[in-house]
């Protein structure tokens, strides 16, 4: 990157690393200081290790170390002498590169006359030594950010356009540290002249460029031995195995922005006190504001960027107020900045993972945990292999019980059936099919040790002939079939159920699951609505068992005798006027689709956002398994993409007549 | 619920009154009777003059209408927090529905004509107290609707 031809005579091939003893470092450091640079290299001051001016080899931590971890910071002495034994303290080399104040104008004001002179910086040439994997993909980050577009910060570009390289390979590490999870460490890969790895013999020391080469000419030492070589590769290895893989990058960017509403940013919230202090250790972070330095006149002003802070209250104010005057909104913007809208406007997350903001954060946030907890991976869910998954074969199951609900629905239990069924899960379905009658989707309200149990309302021909099996008859089935209600989401929050008629059957096994573990969720309502007293299914359940177990069940039906005294009205009814807060629940419905938009609509209403919102559709089904077109919506088959949505997913198709 | 202060607060608690202005909250307790019936109580009957409007502390008013050869049939739950007895306030003030209180019932009730005259004379309270009655009135039209839909009825008929 510097210093001018003639070219060095070229290095013997295959030569590789050359080897400095520790001493070896002072004469490094003479050569660069004879270059014209500023040295900035590590020093311990004030109880930490920062960056600095280095004239003199005795400037550097030789045998300190340190003790990182969320909120905590202690310099600790090393049981030897490595000069490179420390992790990242709180400088980074953004403070030479990107100064936390820079002029860049002065201006005058007099008589009603402005003049403006924009100061041209005049950097000194610099050289850092030390600095790390990490450090070098920040500035790889800041160039793209601040000269890599069709705006250039000129004073940045100036002070960028000379500097020179001798950077660290990690063979230490800080809990703290997550660059194997974010591409940028613990190897030493590119932007460096001089890569240094230091290890128990000493320094091992590659040039990566012609000023590397250079000056490692200049330095006359002797080629490594193949034993110290391995040595250094080993310890860099073995500190990317130490550090393993903490944060799940693939896919984060997405989870998190799928995640604004996230109960999490009010928690975390509640613990950050917008200090700012992760911004501004954060060698990536570049947000600055213009501010103005007069004299008492008024007259003559000196204008200066300087470093701000999304944290700060005034960051995002306009006229009339802030757009994230709560300190939730300014942690979410910092992170998913950080981890997720950085990479669609610069190509790469905005972090390298050094670690700084989770060691200088006064109250021990750890982005790390954050990210994890907001947006954390889930388990591939299982692929339920369904039995019987080509359009032409049925599973054989025996009716082994049937059960009157209503005038016009029965539940038909059936055993003997193929075990994989019982591996399906709430709010599947199945294809059932009589021989002579058509195939149709019929919900699962029910997983037995050996079979399933359907519910179904005798509304055509087959399933009215469905409704008049009797114990012993055989049916054909296909499935389980289908997307589920999405219990892991809801594990550990509220949840509100709103079905009407026939839409609790495929909700049971939701309940069923509750029941069968009642702590796992946090309260449970249920409000249901039937046409008359008489439409009401499981009444057992209804009455019995549900509430027993804690769940909250308010019924409702359309019209009663006077036989009926509870509510009568629209399901929407019941929690027209209940006191519970919506907006950390999420909600199941299902029921014919114009209830379910009043509900949802309702649910809104109350807090109860798209997001956390789901529903199921029913559509015309024949072969379920999206093969055959029939139960098609907008982009969907509701037979295989769903047939549970969440209203977010489903967007404006929900609800919307014709399509 | 005997004095003046309890009554108001009663009332302030109650969806129907609920952040009233003071002098329109004075004003409409001045008019108010609380009153308790038992369940099974008739509090209105379909097509008789209507001359007290009420609001439903605890307990539940079934609004019942006559369905020829089926009988009474509730058609909606009047619910705490919410009114019964609009005709009283709106001509010929007869009922629409039977109300019967299905459960032990505990209400604020004002006099139908004692009310309207208010309502007349103080514009304030005339402009408080109508957009709340017509609110109740359009839930109730709404929630008509969707059980006209019959939504959850075997057959679905479509007639057009
Ligand atoms: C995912 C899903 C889950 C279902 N779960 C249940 C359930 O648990 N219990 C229950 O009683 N019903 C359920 N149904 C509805 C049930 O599939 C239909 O009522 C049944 O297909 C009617 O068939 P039929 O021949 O008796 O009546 P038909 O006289 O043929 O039709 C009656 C009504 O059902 C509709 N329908 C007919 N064939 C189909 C078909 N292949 N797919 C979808 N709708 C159809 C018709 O458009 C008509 O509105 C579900 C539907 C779907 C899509
Ligand atoms: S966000 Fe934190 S870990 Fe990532 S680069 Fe900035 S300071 Fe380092
Ligand atoms: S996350 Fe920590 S360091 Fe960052 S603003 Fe909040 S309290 Fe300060
Ligand atoms: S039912 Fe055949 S594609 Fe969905």
């Amino acid at each position: 990157m510097v210093m001018t031809p003639p070219p060095p005579a070229p290095l013997p091939a295959l030569a590789g690393p050359r080897f400095l003893s520790r001493d070896g470092i002072q004469p490094l450091l003479d050569l660069l200081r004879a270059d014209g640079r500023r040295v900035i290299g590590p020093t311990v001051a004030d109880g930490a290790i920062v960056m600095d001016e280095i004239v003199s080899a005795d400037q550097l931590p030789r045998g300190w170390g340190d003790d990182q971890a969320p909120g905590r910071y202690r310099l600790v002495r090393r049981e030897d002498d490595r000069l490179f034994g420390y992790n990242l303290g709180p400088s980074s080399p953004k403070a030479w590169t990107f100064p936390s104040l820079v002029p860049i104008s002065r201006a005058t004001r007099s008589e009603g006359k402005v003049t403006f002179d924009p100061v041209l910086p005049e950097p000194p040439k610099i050289a850092f030594l030390g600095i790390r994997a990490c450090e070098i993909a920040a500035l790889r980050i800041h160039d793209r950010v601040l000269q890599g577009g069709p705006f250039v910060d000129t004073d940045y570009a100036a002070r960028r356009a000379d500097t020179l390289i001798v950077a660290v390979g990690c063979t230490v590490s800080a809990p703290t540290c997550f660059c194997t999870s974010m591409g940028s460490g613990p190897e030493l890969t590119a932007g460096h002249d001089l890569a240094i790895v230091e290890t128990e013999d000493g320094l091992l020391v590659e040039a990566a460029t012609p000023a590397g080469e250079t000056l490692l000419a200049a330095l006359a030492a002797r080629v490594a031995t193949p034993e110290e070589r391995a040595r250094a590769t080993h310890e860099v290895a073995a500190t990317r195995a130490r550090i393993g893989d903490p944060v799940a990058l693939p896919g984060l960017k997405e989870r998190l922005l799928a995640q604004p509403d996230h109960p999490r940013w009010a928690e975390v919230a509640e613990r950050c006190i917008t200090c700012g202090s992760c911004t501004s250790v954060c060698p990536t972070c570049f947000c600055t504001s213009v501010t103005q330095t007069t004299d008492l006149a008024g007259a003559d002003v000196v204008m200066n960027r300087t470093w701000d802070s999304c944290f700060s209250p005034s960051f995002a104010k306009v006229a009339g107020g802030s757009f994230r005057s709560r300190p939730r909104d300014r942690y979410r913007q910092w992170l998913t900045h950080k981890l997720a809208t950085w990479e669609d406007q610069f190509g790469t997350p905005g972090c390298v993972g050094c670690g700084r903001c989770v060691t200088w954060c006064p109250v021990g946030i750890d982005l790390r945990e954050e990210a994890a907890a907001i947006a954390p991976v889930r388990p591939p869910e299982p692929v339920i292999a369904p039995v019987a998954a080509t359009p032409g074969a049925f599973a054989v199951g025996r009716v082994s019980a049937v059960r009157s609900e209503t005038a016009d629905t029965t539940t038909l239990a059936i055993d003997r059936l193929d075990p994989a069924f019982a591996a399906g899960r709430p709010g599947q379905f199945a294809m059932v099919d009589l021989p002579g009658f058509p195939p149709l989707p019929i919900s699962i309200s029910r997983f037995t040790a050996d079979g399933l149990v359907l519910t179904i309302r005798g509304a055509g021909p087959a399933t009215r002939v469905l409704c008049g099996l009797q114990p012993g008859d055989e049916v054909g089935l296909r499935g389980p079939l289908g997307t589920a209600w999405p219990l892991d989401r809801v594990a550990g929050r509220d949840l509100v159920i709103v079905t009407g008629g026939i839409g609790l059957a495929p909700l049971r096994p939701v309940l069923d699951a509750v029941v069968a573990d009642r702590e796992r969720f946090g309260s449970v309502r249920l409000y249901y609505g039937a046409r008359t007293p008489a439409d009401l299914l499981f009444r057992d359940e209804l009455e019995g068992i549900w509430p027993h177990a804690g769940i909250e069940v308010a019924l409702t039906v359309d019209r009663a005798g006077s036989d009926w005294s509870g509510p009568v009205g629209v399901v929407t009814h019941l929690f027209d006027r209940a006191t519970w807060d919506g907006s950390a629940t999420h909600a199941f419905v299902c029921g014919p689709e114009r209830m379910m938009q009043a509900t949802v609509a309702a649910l809104a209403a109350r807090g109860i956002g798209a997001a956390r919102t789901w529903v199921t559709l029913e559509r015309h089904m024949e072969c379920g398994i999206g093969l055959c077109g029939h139960c098609q919506m907008g982009s969907l088959f509701i037979c295989k993409d769903g047939p549970v949505f969440s209203i977010a997913q489903l967007g404006d198709t929900f609800g919307r007549e014709g399509i | 619920m005997n004095d003046q202060a309890t009554l108001v607060a009663t009332l302030a608690s109650t969806w129907f009154a609920t952040g009233l202005a003071p002098a329109v909250s004075a004003r409409l307790a001045a008019l108010a009777r609380p009153v308790s019936a038992p369940a099974g109580t008739v509090i209105l009957r379909e097509g008789e003059g209507t001359d007290l409007l009420g609001v439903v502390i605890t307990g539940r008013v079934a609004l019942r209408t006559l369905v020829p050869e089926r009988g009474e049939a509730t058609i909606l739950t009047v619910e705490p927090g919410d009114i019964y007895g609009w005709s009283a306030l709106v001509p010929p003030y007869r009922a629409t529905s039977t109300a019967v209180a299905i459960e032990p019932l505990e209400a604020i009730v004002f006099p139908g004509t004692a009310l309207r005259a208010a309502l007349h004379e103080d514009p304030a309270l005339a402009a408080a107290l109508y957009p709340r009655v017509l609110l109740a009135v359009s839930r109730r039209l709404t929630a008509t609707r969707l059980q006209l839909l019959d939504l959850y009825a075997a057959e679905q008929v479509r007639s057009w």
